[in-house]
């Protein structure tokens, strides 16, 4: 075949026949998880590039002593702009596009569970990254670190919008995130091929799984601390602000309970990566899959527990650091785990030292060492030594850069077959690999003794001290061959692209189910699958004489598959739940003693009780609704949903007024602590309220057009559950906000 | 006094622990002999004794918030937990009763015992009189067996399945975790009666405050850290066993035989 047939060959793989006639909307549109993932990868490519080169600039400031190439305030921007975008627009991208491809393919399945949701996702980066970078022609990006400590992000030392372009950026890519999470849950939950167990899963779908359950929980503690933020920045509010009574260390309190989890949400699919490509190249099943199967949930249970960590320098106390020492130490147990067992499938494996396989061994090494200078972190009084040093720099990225990246690209080069139908250059790939991993170290590995020699981090330049220099310089050309390193994969993607080898369905002789298929898969992903009994279904099918052992059925639960709408409307809801808890724990910390000034005892505890009344009555007049629609009887069934609507209609109303009177008393958001808690929790609730009203007008009106005719009506059930959280989240906010006062 | 005299002398011999905990031993060795299992029904009781006479209630009674804490978790986490794992596999816990079969009921068992006891008025009650503490001891051990029942009931059909097993002791350890930090750092006293102590009757409250360098606030702080870190390590090993549970065994609703211990 010569070069141009081979060309369009590829293209036309691009696009079925049918959609050549409309060829400009038929990859933004898509709702194919295929062409999902690669547009979530595609994306971060791009930001990636971008945070690269602000990567660049920091590290060609820092190459010399006293330079002057970038002023401290700009170097504030990259190193800023640099974090925050590797995190949230090139590693959680670029993560959620794999498994975007890939998960589905695991399980047999033919698409996503919600495959619209899943573009508003992957839409919603773009988005959120032009937004970020907007702030660059609005007076400056944000030059407050990727955690935007308060009070320096706060309007009085932050006064230009870059702040608040950063803060709607990260919310708006956080309700994608969510998103994206919730689908991967209900996906796995109810799309599995007949067979396909929960405890047959393959590694990684399974720790997809477990990551997406830390997604959903931990974005929204992020959202809700950016929501505080922006209230404090646009309508003068002092949550974060000391001298207005606020706690500065609520933010942090707030970020690290996302960041930390964070932190394993990309580490996680790092280590399904890793789970999938060692044993495929060792030529073994993997060593122990239940532990590892096991520990990660018990690495997403303690990841959740022990933030505090990162706050060691703020001063909590004795107390607190002691409790969260111990916690910390304990994560190296779950994660020690699944270290061993890499290795151990290593172990009498017929390793195979292909690119994939090279940059996930190197993954391993690299994460070793990041691991353990993590550990070092967890014992408090070196944490004082070393935090705000290098050497939390060259730490943070062994984790990110050594695990996340390599593992990252060696998935690349693992399943790029599979997306493609052709395969990466093996040549070109160990040039990337050796490159990267020359430039990685050089790069990184001599700012832990930077660090240890006192550099302090998060600042423009430093004084020409002995050995710093050549160790600055060093670190410097390291960034070089890590760039080149970039440029050569990009140029071996772009041209395996078009004149890769042909890769087969299954070029690496794996065992998963994205292997049973052609490559890349047609729309619909299978013609048929191969039978189903144990977690390496195509050995099975490869071996008849000499099968893996099957992994029984055993009860109900490896075959739990519930209804598609309930689970996703109730992972929405658990992740809802973490939203309101923190804006109700903020305001407990602010309320939990009586202030000067307005207070709970402005508020007219009679009329509200009048209108919760009316809120809580909506709830049964729902549940009556779904009782008619499951006997079929339209006429109730309407009936009582309209007076859901009106008993809603009636709480906002009379939510309103009760903000008008106290509008007009004088009570503002941005008066006291009291008021600026008080307007953030109900007006989130509010705000809920009214959606639930406007979904509950849409299914009102589907039920008018005569679709539910047949007592078919799925959404009323799903935003039944809805209604009734937010009733329930009412009978905390104003048992708290309105009758504790009473009873003090 | 010092740490020394004071761990050897603030033993309280409350008659009423230690009949109770005879007669249990006694009434489980008639009713199911001696067997393996006894074990457990030994250090169950075994905790429970030690958390009401040790030098441990005397902190609680008036001195320390943490001490209290302490008490609470074992009561109603460690303590049932045993005593239901010593019961042999071929007791029912009446299935038929639908209301404590169902997880829900037990869920706000567990999680209700922490939050209700911690409301500022029956906190202080249990510590000033004698008769809420009894009803508070006894209403955590009856609440935590509903909780746990959930998870370790003998009977492997009266069982949640171990992956809602999971989700079950993970929101638990959510919601307690929630109320641990809120004590931790809440601004005002949670259990007001321990920020001033009424009565310094075995005059331990220098040794607490300048030899042990424990203050009310910091005593507070500790309480709401234990229940915040390492009680919901107590859950974690629930959750570590019902992984291995889920899998173990090859078949989740095989009978399983007492000696299978």
């Amino acid at each position: 075949m010569n070069g141009n047939t081979s060309i369009t060959a590829t293209v036309a793989h691009l696009l079925t026949p049918a959609e050549r006639q409309h060829w400009k909307l038929a990859w933004l549109s898509t709702v194919d998880h295929k062409r999902i993932g690669i547009l979530y990868m595609l994306t971060g490519l791009v930001f990636f590039v971008i945070a690269g080169i602000e990567a660049l600039l920091i590290r060609l400031q820092l190459m010399v002593p006293n330079n002057t190439l970038l002023g401290p305030d700009t170097y504030n921007w990259m190193f800023t702009m640099h974090g925050t975008t590797m995190i949230f627009l090139v590693a959680m991208p670029v993560l959620f596009g794999i498994m975007n491809y890939i998960l589905p393919l695991q399980i047999g399945a033919r698409d996503m569970a919600f495959p619209r949701l899943n573009a508003l996702g992957v839409w919603l980066v773009p988005f959120g990254g032009i937004l970020l970078h907007f702030s660059f022609l609005a007076g400056g990006p944000p030059a407050v670190g990727w955690f935007a400590y308060t009070p320096l992000s706060e309007t009085p030392y932050s006064s230009q919008l870059g702040v608040d372009y950063w803060a709607i950026s990260l919310f708006v890519l956080g309700i994608g995130s969510v998103s994206a999470g919730i689908n991967f849950i209900v996906t796995v939950l109810t799309q599995r091929a007949p067979g396909m167990t929960l405890r047959r899963l393959p590694l990684f779908t399974w720790m997809i799984f477990c990551n997406s359950f830390l997604v959903i929980l931990a974005l929204p503690i992020l959202n809700a601390g950016l929501a505080m933020l922006l209230i404090d920045r646009l309508l003068q509010g002092q949550i974060f602000l000391p001298f207005g009574g606020g706690s500065a260390i609520l933010w942090q309190h707030i970020f690290w309970a996302f960041g930390h989890p964070e932190v394993y949400i990309v580490a996680i699919p790092a280590f399904a990566i890793l789970s999938e490509v060692i044993p495929v190249f060792s030529r073994k099943p993997i060593f122990g899959h239940e532990f590892v199967a096991a520990s990660t949930v018990i690495i997403v249970f303690l990841s959740l527990l022990v933030w505090a960590h990162h706050m060691f320098t703020v001063g909590l106390g004795h107390t607190i650091d002691l409790f969260f020492v111990a916690a910390s130490v304990l994560i190296a147990v779950p994660t020690g785990v699944k270290l061993f067992n890499w290795s151990a499938t290593m172990v009498g494996g017929r390793v195979r030292f292909t690119t994939p396989m090279l940059f996930c061994v190197t993954a391993l090494l690299q994460f070793l060492i990041g691991g353990l200078t993590g550990v070092s972190h967890a014992v408090a009084p070196l944490d004082w030594q070393t935090k705000n040093s290098y050497y939390l720099v060259a730490h943070f990225h062994n984790i990110f850069v050594g695990l996340i990246v390599f593992a990252i690209l060696g998935a690349i080069y693992y399943w790029f077959p599979k997306m493609s139908g052709r395969m990466m250059s093996e040549r070109i790939g160990k040039w990337v690999f050796w490159l990267m991993t020359i430039g990685f170290n050089l790069t990184f590995m001599i700012q832990h003794v930077l660090g240890l020699a006192g550099m302090p981090r998060r600042t423009f330049t430093y004084p020409d001290l002995p050995g710093w220099t050549w160790m600055n310089m060093v670190s410097t050309i390291g960034a070089f061959f890590m760039t080149a390193a970039s440029i050569l994969f990009v140029w071996d993607l772009v041209i395996s692209f078009f004149r890769g080898k042909p890769a087969g369905d299954n070029p690496w002789n794996a065992w998963t189910l994205e292997w049973a298929t052609t490559s890349p898969p047609p729309h619909e992903n299978f013609d048929a699958l191969p039978p189903i009994h144990s977690r390496r279904p195509l050995w099975d099918y490869a071996n008849p004489d000499r099968p893996d052992p099957v992994v029984p059925v055993g009860g109900a639960i490896d075959t739990f598959r519930p209804d598609k709408i309930k689970a996703g409307v109730i992972t929405f809801i658990i992740s809802e739940a973490g939203f309101f808890g923190v804006l109700i724990l903020a305001y407990l910390l602010y309320n939990a003693t009586a202030q000067s000034g307005p207070g709970a005892q402005q508020l007219d505890v009679l009329k509200t009780t009048i209108f919760s009344v009316c809120l809580f009555a909506s709830s049964f007049t729902i549940w009556r609704s779904e009782v008619g629609l499951r006997a079929n009887k339209q006429g109730k069934m309407k009936a009582w949903l309209l007076a859901t609507i009106v008993l809603g209609g009636v709480f906002i109303v009379g939510q309103g007024l009760e903000y008008w009177s106290l509008f007009q008393s004088g009570v503002t958001v941005g008066l006291d602590l009291f008021a600026t808690t008080f307007f953030t929790l109900t007006g989130f609730h509010g705000l809920h309220v009214c959606f639930g009203l406007l979904a509950l007008l849409v299914v009102l009106g589907v039920a008018l057009t005569g679709y539910s005719k047949n007592g078919h009506l799925p959404a009323l059930g799903a935003v039944g559950y809805y209604w009734h959280f937010v009733d329930v989240v009412w009978v905390f906010v104003f048992s708290i906000v309105y009758l504790w006062p009473l009873l003090r | 006094m010092t740490t020394q005299q004071f761990l050897t002398s603030a033993w309280t011999w409350n008659p009423a622990v230690l009949v109770f905990s005879g007669v249990a031993l006694a009434a489980y060795a008639w009713a199911f002999g001696v067997n393996r299992r006894i074990v457990f029904l030994i250090a169950g009781l075994g905790v429970f004794v030690l958390t009401l006479v040790s030098p441990l209630n005397a902190l609680a009674e008036g001195y320390l918030f943490s001490a209290h804490m302490l008490q609470h978790i074992l009561l109603l986490l460690i303590v049932p937990a045993l005593l239901l794992m010593s019961l042999p596999r071929c007791i029912s816990l009446g299935s038929r009763s639908s209301l404590l079969a169902n997880p829900l009921v037990g869920w706000f068992a567990g999680v209700g015992a922490m939050w209700l006891w911690h409301a500022r008025p029956l906190c202080n009650a249990a510590v000033s009189s004698q008769f809420v503490n009894v009803l508070q001891i006894s209403s955590l051990l009856l609440l935590g067996g509903i909780f746990w029942r959930q998870i370790l009931a003998p009977r492997e059909e009266e069982r949640i399945s171990p992956a809602g097993a999971v989700l079950y002791l993970f929101s638990a350890c959510m919601a307690c975790s929630v109320l641990g930090i809120v004590i931790t750092f809440s601004p005002v006293s949670v259990c007001s009666i321990y920020a001033q102590p009424p009565a310094d009757y075995l005059g331990i409250l220098n040794l607490i405050q300048s030899d042990w360098g424990i203050t009310p606030d910091k005593d507070q702080q500790i309480g709401g850290l234990l229940m915040w870190v390492p009680m919901c390590l107590v859950y974690l090993s629930g959750i570590i066993a019902q992984l291995a549970r889920w899998f173990a065994h090859p078949v989740a609703t095989a009978p399983v035989t007492d000696k299978a211990l």
